[in-house]
């Protein structure tokens, strides 16, 4: 058995060696330029880090490609047994020097790249001083963004007996509430921390413009941070199986050009939570497209824009309250949409199984639904019919509830 | 006590002519066991196969056309994952070990041949058991099963997922006993640990991985029933229990199974390389030392799954330890390399896959240590890049090393040669049905589209449709790989115990060897790689003097078939 | 010695079985009981991310009894081994003996471990992870101790002595299991 000697190696063994490192070098480079038409726009500040890492990446990863891709070919076409010829190869079985190397070079990559995934790491998770927590919640399919607000920012003309509890509590108290947006907003240059949770299963908080993701976990929270450094709107998607409607859980994030832009936007919401509109249908609808709760995940209704396929189609279910529910379950078709929401397993529309969620009345207990927003969301899924106007009654509404005490 | 010089005896064939109907009965025949194992598991792959085209049809439009809801999307990927990766892999390795252990340690059969069978006969119950979660309401939470999603929010079916799994792992586990105690204790006189051809090697080490890694996947889906049915909260945040104790316990587990899906493949390709290129392989011993570095090393990176859901502080660990098992890959990739390097290459089809093999896994070598880096793993983790990762080292590798086991060893297990211009068709369908499926979805992942969704963002429909076209090949060219196997099968080319001229002890015996495989106790040849030697020229002429070959350079037939040729 | 003469005494196929025998037992061993490291684990995740374990407001596992079964269950090891060796010396009668002893001290704490599974009250994980664990190794033990009973019948029978001892080395070295496993839960839920 021939040991592993191999012949002494000549100058021009020596040229080739170094010529082909070169062309692997430059070669892997190339390749690592094709970076920023792999990766969607570089929206954080982290993303460029990222992006820098992975080009790196690409580079070596590119160089080893073409090193393999090229020692086949080149194998291929050399050493390719001539027709006819049936004898063997050399009867080498190693070469302790190129083995050595083969091993070293891996193995110093390797460790150049955890070093500076490390450090890419460290930088973009520190809490930057001045940022701003924005609470995020994964439902069943759809994403919803909470701010809080200081009572500070309340304008002292407001109605207190008009708001909700939790509102009124907080600017006696001089504490915080938070109101609810199915958007992500922010401006440029502001870092954001998000604290995020989920009202049912895994799901995963990603905006790829931004390069980061967060799983969020039942039964506690979890962080993620990043800084926008460019104006626009990108896509936030949910990357963790959910069930059905996981690929329609996508919302957005928009990040304005300036804080006054920002603040603007900002007041607005404010300014629609602590001046509720007096027409309950009016206040529905502006409960509903806060997005506090997840109807849009499952339900289908033109007029808010929801096209969720997991629960029953609500366009006209104002029509269908007073004439079809209501007739199979004895109650009126206000009682009936009021009935859905806190006790909604109790009649299930035929065809669908038994998975909305259900909402409670009192505080502290998961999905709490105050009585207020119950009965103005009801007062707006009335007027969902072919005439646009109510089926319900809703003083008949305010007796019911005032009964049940 | 050599059966090389040994006198030809009339005793020695006792192999009467193998029947279909012997295949579908219970034997403790190791070799027989090894052809159910195959058979069983290619009609898994056309199964799951059949899967991913239903998936790749629906994922030609951005929205949901051939699926009624998502649920049923849901279904599609979960059980082509499940079944791709326990009814097709796992046992087609089970059965090339099966087959080929005994016949190259010189062995009569396995250590226990009756366990052997009741390994095998483990496996169609628990494929019909998946199956028929299809009637309960099916497992639709992905192959990893993730509580809350598997625990609470899903139908029958997902139990039914978790009991197929149990028996599977029993079957896996009992199986790699076989193999260990085989190695260990019936290797023959002149053979040595570092004696063995490297394909036992690979059956060891990958047998190592199942005895001590299954039993957590018996743990974590024992749990998963019992949140089920018994009311338990395991994994429910709500009675004391943690949705991330699943994921843990479950990837302990299935990372080192990706390794049990790839190292017997590896085996296959240090096998194919070095006989197809009449080299011995380069670095024999860096080769299977690397096969228990990453079988050891591979019991400390599972957490690289659970980048985004993991505690921060407790990712770089993780990272590191990724990173590391890199390198044992490397130095086999590059030994092989080495071992083409200077050979007299024969473009067989056994060759081709060999060679697709090289160039696809290193792809997804590549991708993985991307993947192993946290904060590009932040971006890229449950997104397409993922996909083409685990698709460029699972099918790219595995599956490559499995299509060229096949062309490789037919002649061995049915005395015919699969015909060579299908296998070369099926080699070009295959490789460029597999590069068009699978590359652009590192793109896809790369620019946002996450994974398992039935609807997308519309900008991605392109990119899906290429992907889509693409997979339509690679699943047409499967079949010629099927119709090459029947009628080979029924009327293929005849070949005598060594076509390949190849020095490990499988060839030193008919093709099909005889019930007890050899006579005596075999010899087995000094060096199992010794190519470009006189003397394994000579070992390989007194072969081919003892075991004629019925057909002469022509195909024509010198002499009748004997049985057991 | 007692190799010699086995050596002298059986086949080479017989020692080569018997070779592989013990082998292929003793990966199993190591093998199955990673299924009990395993739900160790488990509960020292569920302990780590409770705030206190027990849980507030639950009484910790009551440890006399157990105690008491575990003492229990390391005189039938050593009973089983001494039982081995002496059928391995033709010595039947004391091998009944012992073996029947083993037995019944298995099932004196199996029925121990039974009467604390039941009467445990309902407390959440804690509960469910110490009725998981102490459930499975019962299972183990019932059907090792099966197992027991079968080679007892056989022993009474004749049919084990010198020359054919596998079931009951087979047997006792699966009893050791049984009991190493329990040392292994037993500490882990009681001591630690």
């Amino acid at each position: 058995m021939n040991s592993g000697k191999s012949q002494p190696t000549s100058n021009t063994t020596v040229l080739w060696i170094i010529g082909a490192f070169l062309a692997l070098i430059i070669g892997g480079v190339i390749i690592a330029q094709a970076t920023p038409l792999l990766f969607p726009p570089q929206g954080s500040a982290e993303s460029r880090q990222i992006d820098d890492l992975f080009k790196f990446m690409l580079a070596i990863g590119g160089a080893i490609f073409l090193l393999v891709q090229g020692a086949l070919v080149y194998s291929v076409i050399r050493f390719r047994a001539k027709p006819g010829d049936t004898s063997d190869g050399a009867n080498i079985h190693g070469n302790a020097t190129l083995e050595l190397v083969w091993t070293a070079i891996p193995a110093v990559i390797v460790l150049v790249l955890t070093v500076y995934s490390y450090q890419v790491w460290v930088s973009t998770r520190e809490a930057k001083s001045n940022e701003q927590t924005v609470y995020g919640r994964g439902a069943r399919f759809v994403w919803s963004f909470s701010y809080d607000v200081p009572a500070s920012a309340v304008p002292s003309d407001v109605e207190l007996d008009k708001l909700p509890q939790n509102i009124q509590d907080a600017i006696t108290n001089n504490s915080s509430f938070p109101i609810t947006s199915r958007e992500l907003h922010t401006f440029v240059g502001q870092p954001i921390k998000m604290v995020l949770d989920t009202a049912d299963t895994l799901h995963a908080f990603w905006i790829p413009a931004m390069r980061i993701k967060q799983d969020l976990i039942a039964g506690r929270t979890t962080e993620i941070r990043f800084t926008p450094i460019q104006a626009g709107e990108f896509p936030v998607v949910c990357a963790e199986l959910c069930g059905g409607g996981h690929g329609d859980m996508r919302a957005k994030i928009i990040v304005h050009a300036d804080e006054t832009e920002y603040l603007t936007w900002f007041n607005d919401q404010v300014n629609a939570v602590v001046y509720p509109p007096d027409d309950p249908v009016l206040r529905g609808q502006q409960v509903l497209a806060s997005g506090q709760y997840p109807c849009a995940g499952c339900h289908t209704l033109t007029s808010m824009s929801w096209t969720g396929i997991t629960g029953p189609n609500l366009n006209g279910v104002g029509d269908r309250a007073a004439t079809v529910r209501s007739a199979a379950t004895g109650e009126t078709p206000e009682e009936y949409i009021h009935r859905s929401l806190y006790h909604p397993t109790e009649y299930l529309v035929p065809g669908f199984g038994p998975l909305m969620p259900q909402f409670q009345p009192e505080a502290g207990l998961p999905n709490f639904m105050p009585v207020d927003d119950n009965k103005a969301i009801v007062a707006y899924l009335c007027t969902q019919t072919s005439t646009g106007e109510s089926a319900c009654d809703l003083s008949n509404l305010d007796a019911i509830i005032a009964a049940a005490g | 006590m050599a059966s090389i010089t040994a006198p030809l005896g009339q005793a020695q064939t006792t192999a009467p002519g193998l029947k279909v109907s012997d295949f579908f009965r219970w034997s403790v025949d190791h070799k027989i066991i090894g052809i159910q194992y195959m058979a069983t598991a290619i009609f898994f792959f056309i199964v799951g196969g059949a899967l991913a085209m239903l998936i790749r049809w629906e994922l030609l439009t951005p929205n949901l056309d051939l699926m009624q809801n998502g649920e049923q999307y849901n279904t599609l990927f979960s059980i082509h994952a499940t079944v791709m990766i326990f009814l097709w892999i796992i046992p087609m390795f089970a059965g090339f070990g099966n087959y080929l252990v005994p016949l190259m340690l010189g062995a009569k059969d396995m250590a226990f041949p009756w366990l052997n069978a009741f390994a095998f006969w483990l496996i169609p119950p628990a494929g019909i058991l998946l199956l028929l979660g299809w009637f309960v309401g099916p497992a639709q939470a992905g192959w990893t099963s993730y509580p809350p999603l598997s625990t609470l929010y899903s139908g029958d079916g997902q139990t039914l997922w978790a009991m197929s799994l149990h028996l599977l792992g029993i079957s896996s586990i009992l199986g790699a006993i076989n193999f260990i105690v085989t190695i260990k204790n019936m290797r023959p006189e002149g053979m040595g640990y570092w004696q063995m051809p490297l394909f036992v090697w690979a059956i060891l080490a990958t047998s190592i991985i199942v005895v001590l890694a299954t039993p957590f996947l018996a743990g974590a889906l024992t749990l998963l029933i019992l949140d089920r049915v018994a009311g338990t909260s395991f994994f429910n945040p709500a009675n004391g229990g943690d949705a991330l104790l699943w994921q843990n316990v479950f990837w302990f587990y299935s990372h080192p199974a990706v390794y049990i899906m790839v190292l017997p493949g590896m085996g296959i390709i240090s096998e194919i390389l070095s006989i197809h290129a009449r080299k011995p392989i380069f670095g024999y011993r860096a080769i299977a030392l690397s096969s228990m570095a990453i079988a050891l090393v591979g019991f400390t990176v599972w957490a690289h799954h659970m980048f985004t859901s993991l505690t921060p502080e407790l990712r770089i660990p993780f990272m590191v330890t990724s990173m590391i098992i890199a390198v044992p890959t490397g130095i086999k990739v590059f030994s092989w390399l080495g071992t083409l390097w200077g050979g007299k290459i024969r473009f067989t089809s056994a060759m081709l896959f060999g060679l697709g093999f090289l160039s696809m896994f290193v792809i997804g070598g590549i991708s993985g240590v991307m993947l192993g880096s946290v904060p590009v793993d932040i971006h890229l983790h449950d997104t397409y890049f993922v996909v083409s990762h685990l698709h460029f080292v699972l099918y790219g590798g595995s599956v490559f090393a499995i299509f060229g086991g096949i062309y490789h060893w037919f002649p061995k297990m049915f005395g015919r040669r699969l015909n060579e211009r299908l296998g070369k068709l099926h080699f070009a369908l295959t490789y460029l049905g597999f590069f068009f499926t699978f590359f652009p979805q590192h793109i896809a992942g790369l620019q946002g589209m996450p994974r398992r969704v039935a609807v997308y963002a519309p900008e991605f429909q392109q990119i899906n449709m290429i992907i889509s076209i693409a997979s339509f090949v690679l699943g047409i060219a499967t079949f010629v790989l099927i119709y090459n196997i029947i009628v080979t099968l029924i009327a293929g080319k005849r070949v005598g115990a060594n076509p390949w001229r190849a020095l490990t002890l499988e060839w030193a015996t008919s093709s099909p060897p005889p019930a007890y495989n050899f006579v005596g106790d075999p010899v087995p040849f000094e060096d199992p790689y010794g190519y470009g030697t006189e003397e394994s020229v000579a070992y390989l002429d007194a072969l081919e003097k003892r075991f004629p070959p019925p057909v002469d350079a022509e195909g024509t037939l010198t002499r009748a078939p004997q049985s057991g040729d | 010695m007692q190799r010699d003469l086995l050596e002298q005494q059986l086949s080479r196929k017989e020692l080569q079985d018997l070779r592989n025998k013990r082998t292929g037992l003793l990966i199993f061993q190591i093998s199955w009981i990673m299924v009990f490291v395993c739900l160790v684990v488990v509960n020292w995740q569920l302990r780590f991310s409770s705030a206190s374990w027990p849980p507030p407001g639950v009484e910790k596992l009551p440890m006399l009894l157990p105690s008491i079964a575990t003492g229990l269950l390391l005189v039938s090891a050593l009973l089983a081994r001494w039982a081995t060796q002496a059928i391995k010396e033709n010595r039947t009668d004391p091998f009944l003996t012992q073996w029947r002893i083993a037995i019944g001290l298995g099932a004196a704490f199996v029925v121990i471990m039974a009467f604390e599974w039941i009467t445990l009250p309902y407390s959440k994980t804690y509960s469910d992870v110490f009725r998981t664990m102490t459930g499975f190794h019962i299972i183990h033990a019932l059907a090792i101790g099966a197992f027991m009973i079968n080679v007892y019948q056989g022993a009474r029978a004749g049919k084990y002595g010198q020359t054919n001892f596998w079931p009951v080395e087979g047997a006792t070295s699966l009893w050791y299991f049984v009991v190493v496993a329990w040392i292994l839960f037993y500490v882990v839920l009681y001591w630690i």
